[in-house]
């Protein structure tokens, strides 16, 4: 990463971004905290601690925004330069699907889809290795768990494994 | 059957739909989690161990035991409450806290609607103790200490709201002096923050008795109506000039909704467990003797509980506003 | 004397053949489980608990605390070769780890630490026969305000996980105390940041948070890289340490073995802290800092020991006090009281068969353990050979896995996606994930533990000062936060911060 173009106050900045994502998350700390009651030093409430860390979370996240502001940072496009940022997007696509999936259809019907996807889209592996591996890996993990450790995995509504 | 045979059963009932009724019916077919409200090593935690132990063998599947502490034992039920499905495959040990929190603050949880109560089990000896190094030997001693010192006298409760904190302030009261509460998570944490002199007395279920039989704890008070068999030379509340008796008798509930029948199987088989002689040995081991009440009865004594937990939380002005 | 008399006794109760027998199956199977993440011995402890009960006391609890340390064994081998922490003592082993394995050095990094924790398991067992009894009172010098200050101290320690910046390790740092109070407040049980979902009323889990932001994570993070499809180096020069590695870790194995046996006598995050801090040690007595988080096999060997020391300080506060420490000692301290024993500190002179037995017996244990891990090291190796585009989805699918086992909820699956999506957000940003981690761990105890000294102290603060313990952990933790702020050895940090971005 040593060709990083160093940007100072420009939006793609992503120091920038980052620390004002920080600052924001701890202005929200900081709110549950008090609303949570603060109690008092002799016997400290429920947003006691919340309240300080959030204080803290906004020093820290104000000490990154002033350095990207002074210093520069490197471009969110900088981050991303020769990198095939299409293929995360796919698998976090594929994850999520995977995510909804897996309550209603169960464990097997979801994850042996999941699997042909992952094997066959990113970097695509020979249908005469992926099908079974996608097929034998969830149902060999599911077998085990079963029947050896006795853990039962989701099995939908289909009433799959 | 052997592994081989399972495994056909199961290709075979592979997408056949199993009715909601025959799942009642075949009620257990998985492990069964318990949900104890308190760290893990206290008389509650091995008590509900021993019982879940017994109870597992009846029921033909294991049960397994989920500390879940915190909040005074109400964090466990709370979140199956909250969350858990009434398939009986989540059930909670239901401390009094249950009820007497939602009296004093607001809470997630209405103990009368959010639980399907199931059998009623056994209550705590409860006593207070101090370390053997104290300069307290007596509770008298500890009286006379915080009317000279106000609020210097700090004891480790297992949580805010619990028997032991209502009824140390309930002492507390009577006595005309103040003591300052620390809210730990059970026996184990107030075990060891009184060895280590952190708080001066520890009030707690006799999760503190080997250590008062090891002679590093003294024992300065019991909450049973008559004195201990194991420590005869201990003066009961009554006997101090506190006319009260604290046992804070528990039982366990699933969440709400349960399909009768399931709550009928749980309750058979806790009922055999708190029956079978290794139980009642090891409950003994902690001044804690069976106290079975069936589902209906559990029911009537909740409703019960909070209505006298109400006055006694309105004299101690502990009350929610 | 007297101690070589019992543990020549203990060694006649735990060679008896059946005892020999079920010391095996029960490092066995905590060797399993300890490989799979998420399935930690506590499920498979829970679910034998009955099957010991048919044979004797000594029989049984032999079996579980087989089970225990086997599984402390294990933990490393998916933290070193894909990234995935099987539990929070093995999140350390991750940074180093991982990286040797990526540089075909697996072998070793799996060798190391099974010797590592073979030297440390075997060291603890000494230090519990000769000294356990006088150590019960370490375990409880620790009051409310001595775990505040070893929590802060903790977290301190964590600035020394990172190679980039302070202030971002500290934003995570922040950020993962937060994480971890989400849910009901320990002591007044109202929910806290649970945006109404009843999911969150239990908190967030510490599994799907830890395999998201490190298992997940890092999968997105390859699968991103064109060039190098082959994310590990297909030379894999050897399988065990060399000597220049021995020359490297016998330092770190040796102090991570003292610290973490006795930070292991606390109960509550004992082991964490203790890998963390082992971790933070190394670094700092470095020579060459600058090779930790880039394969250091110092890196490796020092929390690995510590972790698994760690393990037997624990037996400490249970055997002399039945004080569990940890869920697992609870299982035990549930199994010695069904058995009829009542652990506490008239057990060792009431009971000295069971007791010397059973550390016998862990010692046969560590050996079994060594003799059953190292050839499987050949066999993990084997596993990298596959390519990255076909391991990937077997990663996933064992995080996937992992995460449900260990709390049966499909919800946290969810959780542990979304932080993979975080994770692999904030490792773009700059963001390390160590850091959030820990914090996650010790928030929890941190914040109840200050509530309760406030309480103890009547809101005075120089309770923290006062008490010698917790000043000693306070003036530490200054010293951590303010050293690398000093000339000297800031522009040692600096060069460490260009290495990275290099």
């Amino acid at each position: 990463m040593t060709d990083q173009t160093n940007v100072k106050l420009r939006l793609n900045n992503s120091e920038l971004w980052g620390g004002l994502i920080g600052l924001g998350l701890g202005l929200f700390v900081i709110w549950s905290g008090l609303k949570l009651k603060l109690g008092t030093i002799n016997d400290p409430g429920s947003g006691y601690v919340l309240f300080y860390t959030g204080i803290l979370m906004c020093a820290f996240a104000v000490s990154i925004t002033i350095a990207a502001v002074t210093e520069g940072g490197p471009t969110f496009a900088s981050r991303w330069q020769n990198m095939r940022w299409g293929k995360p997007v796919l698998v976090i696509v594929c994850l999520a699907a995977f995510a909804f999936a897996l309550e209603p259809l169960g464990f097997l019907l979801s994850a042996i889809p999941l699997m042909l996807l992952l094997l066959r889209v990113i970097d695509p592996v020979r249908w005469s290795l992926a099908v079974p591996l996608s097929i034998l890996a969830p149902l060999g993990m599911w077998w085990v768990l079963k029947h050896l450790l006795a853990i039962q995995l989701p099995s939908g509504m289909f009433e799959i494994g | 059957m052997s592994q081989r045979n399972r495994l056909m059963v199961l290709l075979a009932a592979t997408g056949m739909l199993v009715s909601v009724a025959a799942q009642a019916q075949d009620y257990p077919t998985k492990p069964i989690t318990l949900i104890v409200p308190w760290p893990a090593g206290g008389s509650t935690d091995i008590s509900m161990r021993a019982i879940a132990e017994s109870a597992s063998k009846v029921l033909g599947q294991p049960i397994a035991v989920d500390n879940k502490a915190g909040g005074g034992g109400t964090v466990g039920p709370a979140t199956m409450a909250a969350g858990a499905k009434p398939d009986g495959y989540t059930i909670a040990q239901i401390p009094i806290t249950v009820f007497r929190l939602p009296l004093m603050q607001e809470v997630s949880w209405d103990p009368a609607k959010d639980f399907s109560y199931i059998v009623h089990l056994t209550g705590y000896t409860f006593g207070v103790t101090t370390n053997a190094e104290s300069q307290f030997k007596t509770w008298q001693d500890v009286v006379d200490f915080a009317k000279k010192n106000p609020g210097k006298v700090t004891y480790a409760s297992p949580g805010t709201g619990t028997s032991l904190h209502v009824g140390m302030e309930q002492i507390a009261l009577m006595a005309g002096v103040k003591l300052t509460q620390v809210p730990f998570k059970g026996g184990a944490e107030t075990n060891a923050a009184v060895l280590g002199q952190h708080t001066m007395l520890q009030a707690d279920s006799t999760g503190w008795r080997p250590l008062v039989d090891a002679g590093k704890l003294r024992l300065l008070m019991v909450w049973t109506g008559a004195r201990s068999p194991n420590y005869p030379d201990v003066p009961t509340l009554k006997e101090l000039g506190y006319p009260m008796i604290y046992d804070s008798p528990f039982g366990i509930a699933g969440p709400k909704g349960m399909d009768p029948k399931i709550v009928a199987k749980l309750h058979d088989a806790f009922k055999k467990a708190i029956e079978d002689p290794a139980v009642i040995a090891t409950l003994a081991k902690y001044d804690m003797v069976p106290n079975y009440k069936n589902t209906e009865d559990y029911k009537k004594f909740v409703v019960e509980v909070t209505e006298s937990e109400r006055k006694v939380i309105d004299t101690l002005g502990l009350a929610k506003k | 004397m007297d101690t070589l008399v019992n543990v020549a006794h203990g060694l006649g109760v735990a060679l008896l053949p059946i005892n020999l027998l079920y010391c095996f199956i029960g490092v066995f199977i905590g060797t399993l489980v300890g490989v799979l993440p998420g399935i930690g011995p506590i499920s498979a402890m829970s679910l034998l608990l009955p099957v010991t009960l048919s044979g004797t006391p000594e029989s049984g609890i032999i079996m579980m605390a087989g089970i225990y340390y086997g599984s402390m064994y294990g933990g490393s081998t998916t933290s070193i070769l894909v990234n995935i922490p099987g539990e929070a003592a093995s999140v350390v082993t991750c940074i180093d780890g991982h990286q040797m394995a990526k540089q075909g050095r697996a072998g070793p990094a799996l060798g190391i630490s099974a010797f590592g924790s073979f030297i440390a398991g075997t060291f603890s067992l000494v230090a519990l026969m000769l000294v356990a009894p006088s150590l019960a009172s370490v375990a409880i010098a620790f009051g409310p305000a001595e775990y505040f200050s070893l929590m802060v101290l903790g977290l301190v320690v964590l600035t020394f996980l990172t190679q980039g910046s302070m202030a971002k390790a500290l934003l995570m740092a922040c950020i993962g105390v937060v994480l971890g109070l989400v849910g009901l407040d320990s002591i007044t049980a109202q929910p806290r940041l649970t945006f109404g979902r009843i999911e969150l009323i239990d908190g967030i889990g510490l599994v799907p948070v830890v395999m998201g932001l490190f298992g997940v994570a890092e999968v997105l993070l390859n699968t991103e890289q064109a060039i190098k499809r082959d994310i590990i180096k297909t030379k894999i020069t050897q399988l065990l340490p060399s000597k220049e590695d021995w020359k490297a870790s016998s330092g770190p194995v040796a102090r991570g073995t003292v610290l973490g046996f006795f930070l292991g006598i606390l109960p509550g995050g004992g082991a964490v802290v203790a890998s963390f801090a082992s971790y933070a040690l190394e670094k700092r007595l470095s020579k060459h800092p600058e090779r930790f988080g880039h394969g250091a096999i110092e890196g490796v060997a020092g929390p690995e020991s510590a972790n698994n020391s760690a393990a037997g300080g624990a037996f400490i506060p249970l055997m002399t006090l039945g004080i569990p420490p940890n869920v697992v000692m609870a299982l035990l301290l549930g199994a010695f009281v069904i058995h009829g024993l009542q652990p506490g500190p008239l057990m060792i002179s009431q009971n000295p068969t069971l007791f010397w037995g059973i550390v016998a017996s862990m010692y046969i244990g560590n050996l079994m353990l060594l003799v059953l891990n190292l050839p499987m090291i050949g066999m993990w190796v084997q596993l990298l050979r596959l390519p990255y585009n076909v391991l990937f989805p077997l990663i996933i699918l064992f995080t996937i896995i992992g995460v449900y086992c260990s709390s049966n909820n499909v919800f946290d699956v969810h959780v542990m996606i979304a932080f993979g999506v975080i994770g692999y957000f904030m490792r773009k940003l700059g963001y390390e994930p160590a850091p959030l981690v820990l914090a996650f761990v010790l928030g929890p105890m941190l914040e109840n533990n200050l509530r309760k000294s406030l309480i103890l102290s009547q809101g005075d603060l120089m309770t923290f000062v006062e008490r010698p313990i917790s000043a000693i952990c306070l003036a530490f933790a200054l010293v951590l936060l303010v050293g690398p702020l000093l000339p000297s050895l800031r522009k040692k940090r600096e060069m460490v911060a260009l290495d990275e971005g290099a």
